[in-house]
């Protein structure tokens, strides 16, 4: 068997005044890598073991001001910049709201990063294995005995003058620590075959009742998301009225809000008569017209209107917009065609509002003029 | 006249027990098996947590018709049993953060279960806004991630400070909670001798031994966590009274309520930590560790919140009457002398009056006394929040639309099944982990520290 | 049953001379700068009088307060300096001769005594019941006794103990210190809504009080530090003041920076939220014509100045850091009783010159006077008291 290696030398005390004196002494002698064990926390050890000022208090400090500034930015984007909506009448940038949650934030990223900073900085976590653990002297210093230990790796450390030492301040149960052999020369486990038979399982567990729980249980009953309701859907029938219909008709001779009926029905000749494009050549009305062909009218007459669909085939190509007959038409033939349709052409009036049907004769008149332009036009 | 020695400190532990002893006294419910009476005990907190399964379980399939909310009371019970367990939270952090930092050593027999306290309330609290919207599996939109909608919650919204404040509580007395039983887990680590406790108290101890180089971060830590926590502590009920204090709603809208609801807070915080003390004490035998003494300091803290509240009702009385505003003094009249005036009655009665027989010191002391009036308090702070949800709402601006507001049997099973819930976990709470912290009392038992002139 | 404090080095030293003259100068400039302000611009000059009456107030209020909690609270660290504590509550004894030209001027400060304007609206003659003349001067006389009343009970008391070190005596106070804190919270509330709320006879807020009440708290915490840290640095305290004793003040005055602001942002935001118009004309005034960058300024000389300023544990356990960050909160207080008093007076426009000067000094000046009259004679440490030894030795 080998040797085994010497992590230190510990002795035990049984009153606080004998363990700061000790610890007093301990560094007087100048030993830096030497620790005190107590149950609970001494006062005034601090200072006897010469510890300078924990500086945890900085970490709290930087963690809990970005904590701060961050939600003030993040609050910043999203109410002011990425969507923002009057909620209300308070402005966008309602800051008075939003010193509640900065403080909040502040306070949870500071405690969350002070102990994180503890635990990995100071108590070297995770990695947390020490020589100490399951010792006699850890099982007295965890309840009822102070305890010294000296670490073999400090400068002065020598065997027999720590033993002297020691001895010397009336410590009991003065005993050499080694470091343990099984985690010395241990191999990491990670590849052991229970272990990735457990991770197997861990991962077929975890995965099978996620699915289960985000695609069966959350769409069961009483979990129905809002999709069947208590009501009658489009198309549904109903008993209820007499031609078993769930749709309704407006009740006749009623107009819905904000539509005025279309008075030229079945009379396009009145129409291009009487009726007069409001809109003005504006860049902005030329821009809607254009939107609004390329969304509805271009998929069968063609970007600029020569009757070249895009739908190959599936529907008639319909004639180009640039006949003698088109271009004549005044600006009311071409709205009533937008609007009550025309052979196999449907009514658009549900698609696009007034505005936008006059804006669309406005954009085909541009077209017109720019596939036939006048002579006049050139200069 | 009896007189006390002031110029010798008086220990919080009485007897001078030996170190050893309170490892063991403490660790001890720890050690043995449950008996009859813990069972019993369980299966009445589970039976009560079973009923308020049910009603939850009926509210959520028939929807939430089953309450007693109507228009315009939207906000019943949920709301006002929220607003009653976050309340029975405060005590616990006001125990651990705010008399450590004003150095109060008898905190430290008493801290651990308060904390405890805190975080079973706290989770008991979070059902509530939860099961009041209806349908608390979509519970996720209420934090602010980039979802499906492109929108954003609104943060100007009391509601979703609210959700902040509550999880950012729950979570900062949480790491309190648990740092301050590292060093208590390592402590069993080192007793105990099954196999299986060994490892879970090797794993939650995370490495600690005890060693000062960690004692001096870990007490830093602790007084750092202490400084957030305190004004964390205020911040979360005053952040649930804007709830109600920031609407235009009369006798909702008055500027003293976010001191006058944490002032609550911890009342009602108090009187329950003495509740449930006052029988921890007794079963696991830790009558020299919570103290009588400590008993009778946590009821003057009772009677001083107690006033703090009655100065609060008073003030929003006087204020009602010398606005000038119409509807505010309505509406002060009308909880005293309305429908709901039963209610305003208990509430002034339980919290203002009968707290104040801790006056005389007999009663301090006296503990079926102290338990009765603690008891009593707890009603009357739940009856306050009754009182200030419903009547206000019940008799708005517009008289057409009053309408009184009745609970109804599900909304009693869901405040049965709340009461379970936290008492289930304080009963597993108690044989899982030590209910008092072994470390701190140590520190504060006789001759635990070094004499004086010393450092 | 007495307990002789055996240990304890003190001795009895009388105060330097030059204590008095700085007193005596301050008071003599301030005096003179006030009397010419009254002289010129009266009303501008009674408002100032009210924000000085306000401030010392604060101090004699706040110091009688602690007094009471330290009894109550069992507290010892505060022990050794309580006397100081004691000495700066007399400051209620000038209170009457202060507030006796703003009584003299009542009319021109507070709208309220105007009857026949009264008379006219209705929001003010629903509250006559309690805002009138007579109702009013009866509430001032009946504080002013309740405070003399405690005062002269407590401080009998721990004077008595100074010399029979009788430990009953502590008991005593304990109950008086009970029984004086519903009077306290009360007065102070009452005080703050008759003399400052009733400015603005239409406004109300129910933290008003409390609002006050956090103030008070501070200007008596600052002026005792102050005394405090320059007593003990020339020898006149007890030996063993550390540290870990400025620790203790500097923290207490932390918490209540922090409440103050806590208090201070309720109230804003809830009335900011609601946006009610009969509350929110009391903000407008006092953000509108030039008030803005004041009420901006209260934030930082309020709260952030000293919150960071004693954020850190070297901060309040070096004395002159201390020190500086005491002098800055007590001239925040009065910077924060300016800005709930004044608009009254200017809501046209913000004022600030050497009349308001002249009533900071005179502040100052009758403060430090106070110290030298009631300290004459007497022990600065409370040499009888139980606790004084646990006090001395108290450590974090």
């Amino acid at each position: 068997m080998k040797d085994k290696i010497l992590f230190g030398y510990t002795g035990l005390f049984d009153t606080p005044d004998s363990i700061i004196n000790a610890a007093k002494k301990a560094s007087e002698e100048g030993y830096k890598k030497f620790d005190i064990n107590t149950p609970y926390p001494v006062h005034g050890m601090n200072k006897a073991m010469k510890l300078p000022p924990s500086k945890l208090g900085y970490a709290s400090l930087v963690f809990g001001l970005s904590g701060t500034i961050s939600a003030l930015l993040f609050m910043y984007w999203t109410s002011v910049l990425d969507y923002p909506i009057v909620i209300g009448g308070k402005p966008f940038f309602a800051l008075p709201a939003f010193v509640p949650i900065m403080f909040e934030v502040t306070v949870l990223s500071a405690a969350i990063a002070t102990v994180l900073t503890m635990i990995i900085v100071y108590f070297k976590f995770p990695n947390i294995s020490h020589p100490l653990h399951d010792t006699d002297y850890m099982r007295k210093v965890s309840s009822d005995k102070y305890g010294i230990c000296i670490q073999a790796d400090d400068e002065l450390f020598d065997e027999s003058k720590v033993q002297l030492f020691l001895k010397e301040l009336n410590a009991q149960s003065i005993a050499p620590v080694y470091f343990d052999d099984e985690e010395t020369e241990n191999k990491p486990s990670a590849f052991d075959k229970k272990f990735i038979a457990l991770l197997a399982v861990v991962a077929i567990i975890v995965s099978g009742s996620t699915y289960i729980l985000l695609n069966k249980v959350v769409y069961s009953v009483p979990f129905n998301w809002m999709m069947n309701q208590n009501k009658i859907s489009p198309q549904q029938s109903n008993a209820f009225f007499s031609d078993g219909f769930g749709m309704r008709n407006p009740v006749e001779e009623t107009i819905s809000r904000g539509n005025l009926p279309y008075q030229f029905k079945n009379k396009p000749e009145e129409a291009g008569l009487l009726l007069a494009n409001p809109l003005a050549f504006t860049e902005e009305n030329i821009n809607l017209g254009r939107n609004k062909f390329d969304i509805y009218c271009s998929p069968c007459h063609g970007y600029f209107g020569n009757g070249d669909s895009r739908l190959r085939g599936q529907f008639p190509n319909p004639p180009s917009l640039h006949s003698e007959k088109v271009r004549n038409w005044k600006d009311g033939n071409i709205f009533h065609v937008i609007t009550e349709g025309q052979n196999i052409m449907p009514s658009y009036s549900s698609q696009l509002t007034r505005q936008e049907r006059w804006a669309v004769v406005l954009y085909i008149r541009a077209l017109q003029r720019a596939q036939n332009a006048k002579e006049s036009d050139i200069q | 006249m009896e007189v006390l020695d002031y110029s010798k400190e008086l220990s919080v532990i009485e007897g001078r027990p030996a170190l050893r002893e309170i490892d063991e006294i403490i660790s001890k419910p720890l050690n043995t098996k449950p008996d009859k009476k813990y069972f019993i005990a369980l299966l009445v907190t589970l039976s009560m947590v079973g009923i308020g399964a049910i009603s939850l379980g009926l509210s959520f399939y028939y929807g939430t018709g089953l309450w007693g909310n109507n228009n315009p009371v939207g906000w019943g019970l949920p709301i006002v049993n929220f607003v009653f367990w976050v309340g029975i939270g405060h005590a616990g952090t006001l125990i651990s953060a705010i008399l450590f930092l004003l150095r109060q050593k008898w905190r430290n027999g008493i801290a651990r279960f308060a904390e405890g306290m805190t975080i079973f309330a706290v989770m008991t609290a979070g059902i509530f806004p939860l099961i009041h919207v209806g349908r608390p599996w979509l519970a996720g939109y209420l934090f602010p991630y980039p979802n499906q909608h492109s929108i954003w919650v609104n943060f100007t919204s009391p509601l979703l400070w609210d959700v902040f404040a509550v999880s950012t509580y729950f979570t900062v007395s949480f790491i309190f909670w648990f740092v301050g039983l590292i060093p208590d887990f390592a402590t069993l680590r080192d007793q105990t001798t099954n196999k299986i406790k060994k490892v879970i108290y090797s794993v939650t101890s995370l490495g600690w031994r005890h060693s000062n180089r960690h004692w001096q971060h870990y007490e830093m830590v602790y007084l750092i966590l202490a400084g957030f926590a305190t004004p964390l502590v205020l911040s979360v009920h005053t952040i649930v009274s804007f709830d109600f204090a920031v609407s235009i709603m009369p006798g909702w809208h008055t500027t003293i309520f976010p001191p006058y609801f944490v002032a609550g807070a911890v009342f009602s915080g108090f009187a329950m930590v003495q509740n449930v003390l006052i029988f921890i004490r007794k079963i696991f035998n830790y009558e020299h560790i919570i103290t009588l003494d400590t008993l009778e300091k946590m009821n003057k803290v009772i009677l001083f919140t107690s006033m703090l509240v009655g100065y609060a009702y008073g003030m929003e009385f006087f204020i009602a009457w010398y606005s000038g505003v119409q509807v505010e003094q309505f509406t002060f009249i009308n909880r005293a002398f309305g429908p709901y005036s039963w209610a305003y009655w208990i509430m002034v009665s339980c919290n203002v009056l009968f707290p104040q027989l801790f006056w005389i010191k007999k009663i301090r002391r006296t503990i079926p006394f102290m338990f009765v009036i603690a008891v009593l308090v707890n009603v009357g702070m739940w009856f306050e929040r009754f009182v200030i949800t419903v009547t206000s709402l019940s008799r708005d601006y517009l008289p057409s639309s009053w309408a009184y507001y009745k609970p109804t049997l599900v909304d009693a099973g869901i405040l049965i099944g709340s009461f379970g819930f936290f008492f289930t976990f304080i009963l597993l709470f108690t044989k899982t982990m030590p209910v008092v912290s072994i470390a701190e009392v140590k520190a504060v038992a006789e001759g635990s520290q070094p004499s004086h002139g010393e450092h | 049953m007495s307990l002789p404090n055996e240990q304890i080095e003190y001795s009895r030293k009388d105060l330097s001379p030059k204590v008095r003259q700085i007193g005596l100068l301050l008071f003599a400039l301030g005096l003179i700068i006030a009397v010419a302000a009254y002289l010129t611009e009266p009303i501008r000059a009674s408002f100032m009088n009210l924000v000085l009456l306000m401030f010392l107030l604060s101090v004699g209020l706040g110091s009688l307060f602690f007094v009471a909690l330290e009894y109550l609270a069992g507290a010892v660290w505060s022990t050794p300096y309580r006397r100081i504590i004691e000495i700066f509550a007399a400051t209620l004894f000038v209170l009457p001769i202060v507030a006796l030209p703003v009584y003299f001027n009542i009319h021109d400060l507070f709208h309220w005594t105007h009857l026949d304007g009264v008379s006219k609206d209705i929001a003010l003659s629903s509250k006559s019941g309690y805002l009138n003349v007579p109702f009013f001067t009866v509430r001032i006389i009946a504080f002013f006794l309740v405070w003399i009343l405690f005062y002269s009970l407590l401080t009998r008391n721990s004077r008595k103990q100074d010399a029979i070190k009788d430990q009953l005596l502590t008991k005593k106070n304990i109950k008086i210190s009970a029984v004086f804190m519903p009077f306290f919270a009360l007065t102070v509330t009452f005080s703050a809504i008759d003399w400052m709320m009733s400015l603005e006879p239409h406004w109300f807020s129910t933290i008003f009080g409390v609002y006050y009440f956090s103030g008070t708290v501070l200007a008596a915490l600052s002026v005792a530090t102050v005394a405090i840290i320059l007593l003990n640095k020339n020898g006149y305290l007890v030996k063993g003041i550390i540290s870990d004793h400025y620790y203790s003040l500097g923290a207490l005055l932390f918490a209540f920076i922090n409440f103050w602001a806590y208090i201070a942002f309720s109230q804003f935001l809830l009335i900011w939220y609601a946006n009610l118009p009969e509350e929110t004309f009391w903000f407008l005034s006092r953000w509108e014509n030039g008030w803005m960058f004041f009420t901006i300024g209260l934030a930082f000389v309020h709260f952030l100045v000293p919150y960071f300023g004693l954020l850190s544990q070297p901060s309040k356990m070096n004395p002159n850091r201390l020190l500086f960050m005491s002098v800055w909160i007590l001239v925040a207080h009065f910077y924060d009783l300016y800005w709930l008093i004044m608009p009254t007076f200017s809501k046209g426009e913000f004022v600030f010159g050497w009349m308001e000067i002249g009533f900071i000094l005179l502040g100052f000046g009758i403060l430090v006077l106070i110290f030298v009259v009631f300290s004459k004679n007497k022990n600065l440490v409370p040499v009888g008291d139980p606790k004084l030894k646990r006090g001395i030795d108290f450590r974090l």
